[in-house]
């Protein structure tokens, strides 16, 4: 189980229900296949920053998903197919968050082991050597 | 490799040869430029959301292009993360590829 980010555009000339419905298609073949669906937030229609197939707007669709690859690659295949599908798109996201959590972690640790600035940097300006080591150490 | 040599410190080699300083250039002092801090690592944002189109915006110029980190000044790490960012949410048609 890997944790995705799926977002899919679909056609303006659907109404919102209809779109929804759309949407609600692929969301289906992924709860089936086994997937955990952690957000789901429909973001409406949007203007598109450049056309896509003459179209303006879009309705978008978001979820965050915890699902097994396979069934990620089914449902994308899936939207490629459909015409009122404009774009989507699929990223695996659980690397990047845990290894951000891991970065602020380490400098929260880092916060609290170092001590506050000594004001006697701005003592001796002019010796260079002393303050060479001191720099290596952080 | 003396890190100090100087160059981060003006008061040390403010006497005559300061125009003509290694790192310094033809640039005089007219103003003093102001150091650029990485907004990532300032803010403490460790993981840049492709979905936060606001935030990109700032990183994106009229043209559309992505911000250098010249200008931005943001560091390495957090320039690389937002560039995938940023490339994610133009996939999407949430930020342009191209303005003119």
């Amino acid at each position: 189980m890997r944790l995705y980010d799926i977002v899919v555009l679909v056609t303006p000339d659907l109404s919102d229900e209809d779109a929804a419905k759309v949407a609600a298609e692929y969301k289906k073949v992924l709860v089936d296949g086994g997937a955990n669906v952690v957000k789901e937030e429909p973001w409406g229609k949007r203007r598109l920053a450049f056309p896509i197939l003459r179209k303006r707007e879009a309705h978008y669709h978001y979820w965050q998903v915890e699902a097994p690859p396979a069934v990620v690659a089914e449902a994308e295949r899936r939207m490629r197919l459909s015409d009122q599908v404009l774009r989507h798109l699929a990223v695996r996201v659980d690397e990047e968050l845990t290894r951000a959590a891991k970065m602020a972690e380490r400098l929260r640790l880092k916060a609290i082991k170092r001590p506050p600035r000594p004001p006697s940097a701005t003592v001796a300006p002019g010796e260079a050597s002393p303050a060479a080591p001191e720099r290596s150490e952080s | 490799m003396r890190m100090g040599g100087g160059s981060g410190r003006p008061s040390g080699a403010r006497g005559a040869a300061a125009g003509k300083d290694a790192k310094g250039g033809p640039r005089k002092k007219f103003f003093v430029r102001r150091r650029k801090v990485c907004k990532f690592c300032a803010e403490k944002i460790e993981y840049i959301d492709w979905k936060d189109v606001k935030m990109l915006q700032g990183f994106i110029p009229e043209r559309g292009k992505i911000l250098p980190r010249r200008i931005s000044g943001t560091c390495a790490l957090h320039q690389r993360k937002l560039q995938t960012a940023i490339k994610r949410a133009r996939s999407i048609a949430l930020l342009p590829y191209a303005t003119d």
